[in-house]
């Protein structure tokens, strides 16, 4: 079953002086439990379409259906309140909180849905032993390495039980190593926890282990290949 | 909607740049601390100004014939003063009082003639309300070395071209409206401050004047001091119980102090908020250099869903730490510093002509209500939190997309 329907993107920056046509009608649909990477040149519209997805940026025209919900005929309040429940994010960069330990991060999410305390601690501990850190929760961001940080939003994003977490570059300021790390934690969440992925990246060695492949050429869908 | 984990996040954004945090902290302790001492120093000032005006001249509270103010008439005494004395000394609020006969009269010596306002006083019990008798330069306060003696200032003893042991002749009216006149011989001399009171003014025994007036134990006006001038209003209210006396608080007998009074309040205010102001162009300036600084993860934030309310709350809580944290040290230095220099004293003799010449005592006491203390802390509050709104409203308008792509 679809949670993501993709209908008619279409996504255009400046529209009445210099028009970007950043998505060019892209249409499609993601399964739950998938494991999938957007790719494409620079410029083609990856990130944009992950921040419709994601609600971040509005389209020009066109629909996105997550779960059946019609997400921009939300209002801005009902759509932050849809992505604090329903999506996950990872970014390149900026993902953490500073000020705040490994756990307080996660349990930042739980804590601004109203969970209990029993119930973010449990959970947090949880994400935090599931991603492989559990002997860093009371590190600050500044203690942690680019790869353990990343760790850390990826238990964040699940934190909030989301129907599908976005990804954007996750791995982009990461060493080789952090990024195998990163990906085979990734992969072992989709498989065991049936958590749908959807990513955008340059990365060779993350398109050769996604599960489906989307790329996208100047804002169109031109090929999709599942693997 | 939950703003604890909000609470918690701006407490610990305070702390991110502890060196920037701690120079408002230190500038919000200090302005504070440099905004209440210098009030508590003009208002010590002030206040003393005041209190020696009160003690040497009108007192907190003057009792008079309901219809003495009006016109000075010797027939307007105070009726059944005993009783009405008896019953105002009962008064807890009251430290002490004097009854006093006064007339209008034309004071003449061999080469001139002033009119003046003569008092006739009770020694013992004046003293007790009138500081004037410190101001004496030359002879003695009414003592009974003298027959009619009479005490006057150097201003009309200039004007009289007179000196102690000098006799002038004081007309008037008596009780009855009849001319009667009585030869006063100078025991000394006062030379207070207030030179149109030390023109005008005269004090011979009370017995001398009613002899004269024609009727003993004639009492024109009762003077009061209470525990608290400030109170002197409610006072003079539970006072006011018979319609043949007109009762009056300081404010009323001297309407320029009271005056002064209501300004160095609104002055003192002002003086905060100025030095409120200057702080909160501080505050602004660094919440708004937090809030540039953190575009992105402002930015992030917003994306997993943190909505403008917690956005702005987030900043506002945050700017209320940054000064919360500085006020009540403020406060509290100010405080300690108030309490000692009000009980030690500023000394200024190096200035004591001058202030002399304004009333002033050379040694100032700081003082200041617990309220003011209690004000100012509101003060930086509402003011924090209007300084705050700018920078929660630049962060509000951050759009997570352009914030996240920030460099």
């Amino acid at each position: 079953m679809a949670i993501i329907e993709i209908q008619e993107i279409t996504k255009i920056y400046n529209p009445e002086h210099v028009p970007v046509h950043a998505l060019n009608g892209v249409n499609l649909e993601i399964e739950e439990g998938e494991f999938t990477a957007i790719v494409g040149p620079s410029g083609s519209g990856k990130t944009t379409l992950l921040n419709v997805i994601g609600g971040l940026d509005e389209p020009t025209d066109g629909k996105i259906f997550i779960n059946g919900t019609d997400m921009f005929s939300l209002t801005e309040k009902e759509l932050i309140d849809f992505r604090l429940n329903h999506i996950g994010f990872v970014f390149q960069a900026y993902n953490l909180i500073p000020v705040l330990t490994a756990k307080e991060n996660v349990d930042f999410i739980l804590q601004m849905q109203g969970r209990s305390k029993k119930e973010f601690e449990k959970r947090s501990r949880e994400l935090l032993d599931l991603v492989g850190l559990e002997e860093k929760i009371d590190k600050r961001p500044s203690e942690l390495s680019g790869g353990q940080q990343q760790r850390v939003a990826v238990a964040r994003a699940l934190s909030s039980k989301p129907d599908f977490v976005l990804a954007d570059e996750p791995t982009a300021s990461l060493d080789s190593t952090s990024t195998a790390n990163l990906l085979d934690m990734m992969l072992k969440l989709n498989e065991e926890k049936q958590t749908t992925f959807i990513f955008s990246t340059h990365d060779q060695r993350v398109v050769d282990r996604a599960r489906r492949v989307v790329t996208l050429v100047d804002g169109k869908v031109d090929t999709d290949e599942r693997r | 909607m939950n703003l604890w984990p909000v609470i918690k996040l701006s407490w610990k954004n305070v702390w991110r740049n502890p060196m920037r945090s701690g120079v408002v902290v230190t500038a919000v302790i200090l302005g504070t601390w440099a905004g209440i001492f210098t009030s508590a120093f003009m208002n010590g000032l002030s206040l003393q100004y005041i209190r020696n005006e009160l003690e040497n001249y009108t007192a907190h509270i003057q009792i008079h014939h309901a219809s003495y103010n009006e016109e000075k008439l010797p027939s307007f005494y105070i009726q059944s003063v005993d009783s009405l004395i008896a019953e105002i000394e009962n008064q807890p609020y009251v430290q002490s009082l004097t009854a006093r006969s006064v007339v209008e009269g034309l004071a003449s010596s061999p080469t001139n003639t002033f009119g003046v306002t003569v008092k006739g006083i009770n020694v013992e019990k004046d003293t007790t309300v009138s500081s004037i008798y410190t101001y004496l330069t030359e002879g003695e306060f009414l003592g009974e070395s003298t027959r009619n003696p009479v005490l006057i200032g150097q201003k009309l003893a200039d004007r009289l071209n007179i000196r102690t042991r000098s006799r002038i002749v004081i007309n008037f009216q008596d009780v009855e409206g009849n001319i009667t006149a009585g030869a006063f011989r100078v025991a000394g001399i006062f030379d207070s401050p207030n030179s149109g009171f030390d023109e005008s003014n005269v004090f011979v025994p009370k017995e001398d004047l009613n002899r004269l007036l024609g009727r003993e134990n004639t009492v024109h006006e009762i003077a009061i001091l209470v525990d608290d001038f400030k109170q002197a209003y409610t006072y003079a209210e539970q006072l006011r119980q018979s319609e043949n006396i007109q009762v009056q608080a300081w404010g009323d007998l001297s309407p320029a102090l009271r005056y002064t009074d209501s300004m160095l309040d609104f002055v003192l205010y002002i003086f905060m908020i100025i030095i409120v102001i200057a702080l909160s162009f501080g505050i602004v300036n660094t919440m708004l250099m937090a809030v540039v600084e953190r575009t992105q993860e402002l930015g992030m934030l917003m994306a997993i869903g943190v909505n403008k309310a917690r956005t702005f709350f987030m900043i506002m809580f945050e700017t209320l730490f940054l000064t919360m944290v500085g006020v009540p040290a403020g406060l509290f230095l100010s405080w300690v510093a108030v309490t000692w220099a009000g009980n030690a004293g500023i000394d200024l003799s190096a200035f004591s002509q001058g202030l002399e010449m304004y009333g002033m005592s050379a040694m100032v006491h700081p003082e200041l209500s617990a309220a003011y203390y209690g004000n100012i802390a509101l003060l930086m509050i509402v003011a924090t939190l209007l300084a705050a709104i700018y920078p929660s409203i630049k962060a509000l308008k951050l759009n997570p997309v352009q914030a996240l792509r920030k460099h």
